[in-house]
């Protein structure tokens, strides 16, 4: 009964932070409710990151329109909220944020079971782009309806509730956690390495795929019904097909099939954009352009060291924080040359460059790691101690020699 | 409860449908031409590339700088365009897509090319919002432009009657204009003594009831003689759009079936390895298919803007983008004359739903057609459905 000690007294830690988290860190902050805002919805995109994970990165099945169940979720909860449930969400707000998110579940569940079906005849490409298509639809579906609030949207009461909104990411990641250790989940895995081979081992591989699809689905349309009030207000740009990407990038950067990998992805993805809000209002344009070739000097720099180097860590690691260097300088000459030319010294405003700068590393990390930040590992004690142990051998090793 | 599906009431008139069909197969010419990139990129790598549309963007905006530089900007002094005019346009979008799509190829998808597939979908997704928010920020600050109208010289329609309108009513009509001429000069030469138009005396009043009596039972004259009539109305413009369009296609066509270096390109795409031990440079290959493929797409770009009149922004490749994809998938990816069905279905099938009265859903249909085809014929219409062994 190891494993269950240490998985309570996990959560009990994690529970404390959240408490200290919520009662202090964000109390002493001047901007509370921004902030707050800020922490709720990492939580969401967590609980998305890793609900996606489940589908694309365990299963194998390519889905590229997960911000669909994000929708259905979000709007089955604003909907329930402002009818049927009207009273009893304003009476029990934190009670109802329960009841929401399980609508919203059920809502996407039946959305997911429905693209899902597609899936047992496609694969690869062609479900990648059912699923961009489904969730088209559903976005334009919603776009024409009067009770939906059309484009504009729709509000909905704001109940914050940081724990209800980490509490399902925590949810989410113990499902697929618990999932990948049992024999299910291997069927899961097998699915992925090989449908046919797979099948022919007595793997029900209809039935894992759709699974895979309800069950990922329904956490993200949980998240949604808990965004819906988290910020207080729901309009279709909130889930385009910009959305999606998004999320499927927070997979694929973080690894896919790492559970933890997505976390983190999901958390510096939601931050790295929302912080860049803060930039100045007005940035001449050489200093983006001399950054922009900065960083192709340093990708260019250190893909070349990949090529060459493949046992030495220490020095490809130098060399690496060397082109980094060597790309700072870039810009850094670049800019003052470009100062000179009168197009660039327009200016630009600098929140514009969020996208842009997301889309930057998403391009460069693709170039540099294409397996993901984790790849398919997973961030344990063991793991941890595994590192140090290699290092150990490493060590005695040169000392006896 | 609410009804989930809240459609409108769909008011058809048939003696529309033929100009919605020539429309959509005008529209579905330049569809095809931006498959063609997608089919031809997925038939030899392999990759869904992403970052077309937004080559297709860069060509729009090669096509308008083109044109500026020619004269027709904001500050331009240029009167009309000739059909010289057009020719370097769509040259200048042909140049601005080409290059971009070799530089996409080499300095993005090369790198990765020997890694799983997802990652350079995801390096596609990551280039085409690079293109569409960082263009944003940079070209003309991302406002929305358009493509003057004085480029093309060929401005009027070509009318064919397929049902000829009533003519009786038609002479009536025409018969009424002396008349109205008439009582028009009247109200004008009593305008000058009133105080404004908006507050005339009795007799003013009288004349300009008279006028709008007329105009009225002109009017309703013509829309009468309209009635059951079947016009089609194909502005010069679009005709030369598809001229442009069949060359290119033919150009296409024998580049692929006929020189040493379509006989690569389908060698690459049948089997990537074994085309290498024959001797192909591969690396020469996928840069001339993606250069042809991108060269298309700003053929199409050019066209778009110029001839349906498309309003350009850095976001405006994201959707005939979309559904030049769905068009491709559609006709079954790789296949270079399913490229042009789908196209050309993709198209019909959008103007059919605006014309049956559901234009909101324009842009849902693409998707409806591809899951409904995919799930009945997984590749495609013209694709073939391979069976996998283990």
């Amino acid at each position: 009964m190891i494993w269950a000690r240490n998985r309570i007294i996990s959560l009990v830690i994690g529970f404390l932070g959240l408490v200290l988290f919520d009662k202090f860190i964000l109390g002493l902050s001047a901007s509370y409710d921004y902030v707050k805002i800020v922490v709720m919805m990492c939580g969401v995109f967590v609980t998305l990151a890793v609900s996606l994970n489940l589908i694309n990165g365990i299963t194998g099945q390519f889905s590229i329109g997960h911000a669909a169940f994000f929708q259905v979720g979000a709007y089955t909860c604003a909907l329930l909220s402002s009818s049927v449930f009207q009273s009893f969400s304003q009476k029990q707000p934190v009670l109802w944020l329960l009841f929401a998110a399980l609508f919203g579940a059920i809502g996407a569940a039946i959305a997911g079971f429905i693209i899902g079906l597609p899936s047992l005849r496609l694969k690869g490409d062609y479900l990648a782009v059912v699923t961009l298509g489904f969730g088209e639809i559903i976005s334009i579906i919603v776009r024409n309806q009067k009770a939906l609030g059309e484009a504009y949207g729709k509000p909905v009461d704001k109940i914050h509730s940081v724990f209800m909104v980490w509490g399902l990411a925590v949810l989410a990641i113990a499902v697929c956690r618990n999932l990948l250790k049992t024999a299910h989940g291997l069927s899961f895995l097998a699915v992925r390495e090989d449908e046919v081979a797979s099948s022919a081992m007595g793997v029900n591989v209809t039935k894992i795929k759709v699974t895979a699809f309800v069950i990922g689905s329904a956490f993200a349309g949980a998240a949604g019904a808990l965004m819906a009030h988290t910020k207080a207000f729901v309009t279709p740009q909130d889930f385009s097909m910009d959305v999606s990407f998004i999320i499927l990038t927070m997979v694929v950067l973080g690894g896919t099939g790492s559970i933890t990998g997505s976390v983190i992805a999901a958390i510096i993805f939601y931050i790295i954009p929302e912080k860049m809000r803060d930039l100045p209002p007005s940035i001449p344009m050489h200093v983006p352009v001399a950054a922009l070739f900065g960083i192709i000097a340093a990708v260019i720099g250190m893909r070349a060291v990949q090529q060459k180097i493949h046992d030495e860590k220490l020095k490809a690691a130098g060399l690496y924080v060397l082109s980094m260097i060597g790309g700072t300088i870039v810009a850094f000459v670049l800019n003052l040359l470009l100062k000179a030319v009168p197009p660039l010294q327009a200016t630009i405003i600098g929140s514009n460059l969020r996208m842009p700068v997301l889309a930057i590393t998403l391009v460069v990390l693709m170039l540099l790691r294409p397996q993901g930040i984790f790849g398919h590992h997973e961030f344990s004690l063991d793991w941890v101690k595994g590192l140090f142990k290699r290092k150990s051998v490493a060590t005695s090793g040169g000392a006896a020699q | 409860m609410v009804s989930l599906l809240s459609l409108p009431i769909a008011s058809v008139d048939f003696t529309t449908l033929p100009q919605q069909l020539v429309n959509g197969l005008l529209l579905g010419a330049i569809y095809a031409l931006i498959a063609l990139g997608y089919t031809m990129v997925y038939g030899v790598l392999k990759l869904i590339n992403f970052a077309h549309g937004e080559v297709f963007m860069l060509g729009s905006y090669g096509a308008l700088f083109t044109a500026w530089a020619l004269g027709f900007g904001p500050n331009g002094n240029a009167a009309q365009g000739s059909l010289l005019t057009l020719v370097l346009m769509l040259l200048g979008a042909m140049a601005v897509s080409g290059s971009m799509g070799l530089v996409i190829e080499r300095f993005a998808y090369r790198p990765i090319r020997n890694h799983p597939r997802i990652a350079s979908l995801i390096t596609a997704i990551g280039l085409s919002l690079l293109l569409q928010y960082g263009g944003q920020v940079f070209i003309l600050e991302g406002k929305k432009q358009s493509i003057p109208e004085k480029v093309s010289p060929y401005q009027s329609n070509i009318d064919i009657n397929i049902v000829k309108p009533n003519e009786k009513l038609l002479e009536e009509a025409k018969a009424l204009q002396p008349k109205l001429d008439a009582a028009t000069a009247a109200f004008k030469e009593k305008l000058k003594t009133e105080k404004s138009e908006f507050d005339l005396s009795p007799q003013g009043e009288l004349l300009r009831d008279e006028v709008d009596k007329l105009t009225k039972e002109q009017r309703k004259l013509q829309d009468d003689s309209k009635k059951g009539s079947v016009l089609v109305q194909i502005a010069q413009g679009k005709l030369i759009m598809l001229a442009f369009t069949l060359v290119l296609m033919a150009g296409l066509t024998y580049l692929v079936m006929k020189t040493k270096m379509g006989r690569a390109m389908r060698a690459v795409s049948q089997d990537f390895n074994a085309a290498s031990l024959m001797g192909i440079n591969i690396n020469t290959v996928i840069s001339f298919t993606f250069f042809l493929g991108s060269v298309l797409a700003g053929a199409g770009a050019m066209m778009y803007s110029t001839f349906q009149s498309a309003p350009i922004d850095t976001f405006s490749g994201m959707a005939p983008g979309v559904k030049a994809f769905v068009a491709a998938v559609l006709g079954g990816i790789g296949n270079i004359p399913g490229a042009v069905l789908g196209g050309i279905i993709m198209g019909i099938a959008e103007n059919l739903v605006s014309w049956a009265g559901y234009s909101n859903y324009r842009d849902a249909i693409a998707f409806v057609i591809l899951i409904s085809v995919l799930l009945f014929r997984p590749g495609g219409i013209l694709g073939s459905n391979k069976v996998e062994k283990v």
